[in-house]
């Protein structure tokens, strides 16, 4: 029995140097994955090989890494184990601050190691941690851009690890203001989570990067990305997490615009009418051809409910607004109708019940009750001819019973203005 | 439709320790403190948390304390916030946090609050607010919240609210079901809940329900039962929990358990798992299911701990 544990030891100890000497002759590896060991087949024949490596634990090619299944627990345990012992060394060692300790050989230790095992365990913190200490002793240029490089790799592999991401950010931080190639850095990454996004759907993670580094664009690069993404969402209408990006990029579009004003350099509000109204008709040509997708009416909320607050005059300012209020005196009452027109069109359901077209009258009658509670909750105004809530209740009603005391508090705070309904305006409560 | 088969469940959560024969099991033993209050609080809900040997767990959780009060998710690992608040929380579950030097516990998680009013996860100061909640749930727990300044803590939650009433990691953040529940517990902990439009996250929240009765996190998604604690909780601190379809819920949670080994996965049909287990008997439990202890939606910790930590000096 221990004869048999002694074995396997040995086999995965041999196991983790071929790991780690593929790595260290290939830096350049950027993509690694877990495959059964049947595929290392196909692989070789894809690759138009001669050779057949069927009893192969590794697979390495055009620097892209593939790992059979069947030994990722020996290795892992192995990587873990190294890893564990090389950071107890390295931390008893800088404790005793001991002159003789050879600490480039002990760092280099833990920095092998620490790779070798976050392509295994992508959310092992302690050895991201260990990395981050290491390289911030360095504090060079190349050696933080090494870091970004090892985390995409982990990310093509595992494109949701929480730590890997946490990690690009790290180093951003560190470079920000030491580096002056911060745009072109920020450029990249926002292209590298575009690419992560298009093999992983729906990916908060990544999407959550791209709305953090925002805020180290300069405006230029911020109407860039906004340009750049449209073509994305347009052929991915149902990933909200782009949408938000877009909501993101135009907040900052404006409140870029709003320092302007204050400060004098721009006496109008041409540009950001023109970017909503722009993206309102986009997001209509899109619901449109689109049928039944949430995230393209949650998007219009917003669109909306901003367009109301920042370009209607007669309306009850919040104070965000007060101080960048647009020129522009758009009419609030034919902004609705637009609204109630489409809506209406969008509500006809074909005899031949697809649920799509289900799903698209229930988001355009509940799209018209959201906005109608949130013009009358935030803006204090009431609505004087108010669309036909009636009978859009009675059909999400129908539709959704299970959310009717919403669809009833909905409809209730807009039914208050059934009493004097006279012009077809809103009016200041 | 079954019921919930509480004893094969305990069975299950009893078993996972001591599976360590396939790489997913063990590859996720950087996490196991939060491992050990999911397991350990789906027992104490379902009555059963004298099944196994308390003083075993509690040693074990004390090796994975740090010189800086903050607890790693295993011995040898650095310290998280994420494992701070899981390490209180079990020894609460045992009636056990006067074995903590409640100070050094509060000193470090005070330690991470910045400037703005936001916290940071650990020393190398990565910022959601997630950490908001984990840093005032912990010191509310070991009764530190004065430790902090509340006043800007809070104020950094409000800063990541969005135009959809949800919240988001950071200002700015796409609003998601899990941060949403981070920022209204924090929130409802720290008496500050008028920060949140309830009518307006109540709506964004009850859309999570889809047709198949469960919830979902974001928009577009699929249902997956750990959104019944994330979504659920969130509604009922708002006083919104009569927006969606209770019953449809419970059926939901109930079809997505391994009814022959135990288990709760995150959508019927898939592999069970104890992150899963838990929220489905969290979310059943704050369904007032019968037989469940009954849950405190801000501190995730059964009612009856809650009170104790509160009503009993």
């Amino acid at each position: 029995m221990r004869e048999e544990s002694m074995i396997l030891k040995g086999n995965s100890l041999s196991l983790l140097n071929e790991f780690e000497l593929i790595l260290e002759s290939d830096p350049l590896i950027d993509e690694v994955g877990f495959i059964h060991p049947s595929q290392f087949v196909t692989l070789n024949k894809e690759a138009s090989s001669s050779l057949e490596h069927e009893d192969a634990n590794f697979w390495s090619r055009d620097h892209k890494l593939a790992i059979s299944t069947d030994v990722l627990l020996p290795l892992y345990k192995a990587v873990k184990d190294v890893f564990m012992h090389a950071i107890s060394q390295y931390k008893s060692h800088e404790n005793l601050s001991d002159a003789s300790w050879d600490e480039g050989n002990l760092e280099s230790e833990v920095m092998k190691h620490s790779k070798a095992l976050l392509l295994l365990s992508c959310d092992f913190g302690t050895a991201w941690n260990f990395r981050k200490l290491i390289v911030s002793k360095k504090q060079h240029m190349l050696i933080f851009l090494d870091e970004l490089f090892l985390s995409a790799l982990v990310l093509s592999c595992s494109p949701k690890s929480e730590k890997a991401w946490c990690h690009r950010r790290w180093v951003i931080k560190m470079l920000a203001g030491k580096c002056s190639t911060m745009q072109v850095i920020v450029g990249k990454e926002s292209e590298l989570v575009e690419k992560i996004a298009e093999r992983s759907k729906m990916n908060y993670r990544a999407w959550n990067h791209r709305c953090w580094l925002v805020s180290y664009m300069t405006t230029e690069q911020v109407l860039h990305e906004l340009k750049k993404s449209r073509n994305w969402a347009g052929l991915h209408v149902a990933d909200n997490s782009c949408f938000h990006y877009r909501t993101r990029l135009m907040l900052r579009i404006r409140e870029d615009h709003c320092h302007k004003l204050e400060d004098g350099t721009s006496d109008g509000n041409d540009e950001i009418y023109r970017i909503w109204q722009e993206e309102l008709d986009w997001n209509e040509a899109l619901i449109k051809c689109y049928v039944g997708r949430e995230a393209l009416w949650l998007h219009r909320r917003f669109l909306s409910l901003s367009w109301i607050r920042h370009f209607t005059t007669n309306v009850g300012d919040t104070s965000n607004y007060r101080v960048c209020k647009s020129s522009i005196n758009a009419d609030i009452g034919v902004f609705m109708d637009n609204e109630l027109h489409l809506a209406n069109s969008c509500s006809t359901i074909p005899d031949n019940e697809f649920e799509d077209f289900q799903a698209q009258a229930i988001y355009s009658a509940t799209y018209i009750l959201w906005l109608t509670k949130q013009i009358s909750d935030s803006q204090g105004i009431e609505l004087q001819e108010k669309p036909n809530l009636g009978s859009l209740r009675t059909m999400l009603n129908t539709a959704c019973p299970e959310r009717s005391s919403l669809w009833d508090i909905s409809t209730r705070i807009s039914g208050k203005c059934d009493e004097g309904l006279k012009e077809n305006r809103y009016q200041r409560r | 439709m079954g019921e919930l088969v509480v004893d094969k469940h305990v069975k299950y959560i009893l078993s996972v320790e001591k599976r360590k024969d396939s790489f997913e099991s063990v590859v996720l033993e950087h996490l196991r403190m939060n491992g050990a209050y999911w397991g350990l609080a789906t027992l104490d809900l379902l009555g059963k948390l004298d099944a196994l040997d308390s003083n075993e767990v509690i040693e074990w959780i004390m090796k994975c304390q740090h010189e800086s009060g903050g607890f790693a998710g295993n011995i040898g690992h650095d310290p998280h916030m994420l494992y701070t608040l899981s390490a209180v929380q079990v020894l609460a579950l045992f009636d056990k946090l006067n074995v903590l030097d409640a100070d050094k516990v509060a000193n470090y998680i005070s330690g991470l609050q910045n400037e703005d009013g936001s916290f940071s996860g650990d020393e190398w100061g990565e910022v959601d607010s997630r950490f908001s909640y984990l840093a005032i749930c912990c010191l509310s727990i070991l009764h530190c919240l004065d430790k902090i300044n509340m006043e800007k803590a809070v104020n950094y939650i409000a800063s990541c609210k969005n135009v959809d009433g949800g919240f988001g990691c950071t200002p700015g953040g796409e609003s998601h079901a899990g941060q949403i529940f981070c920022c209204v517990g924090a929130l409802a902990i720290t008496g500050s809940l008028h920060h949140v439009d309830k009518d307006l996250l109540g709506w964004w929240l009850c859309e999570r329900q889809v047709k198949s009765g469960g919830l979902n996190g974001r928009p577009e998604k699929l249902p997956d039962v750990c959104y019944s604690w994330w979504v659920l909780s969130s509604l009922i601190m708002i006083d919104r929990v009569h927006w969606i379809n209770k019953d449809k819920l419970v059926k939901f949670i109930l079809n997505c358990q391994d009814t022959e080994n135990g288990g709760i996965s995150d959508r019927p049909e898939d592999a069970v798992d104890v992150y899963h287990t838990y929220f489905g008997v969290a979310g059943l439990s704050l369904l007032e299911y019968p037989g469940l202890k009954a849950i405190d939606p801000a501190h995730a910790l059964p009612v009856d701990v809650v009170n104790r930590i509160f009503f009993q000096k």
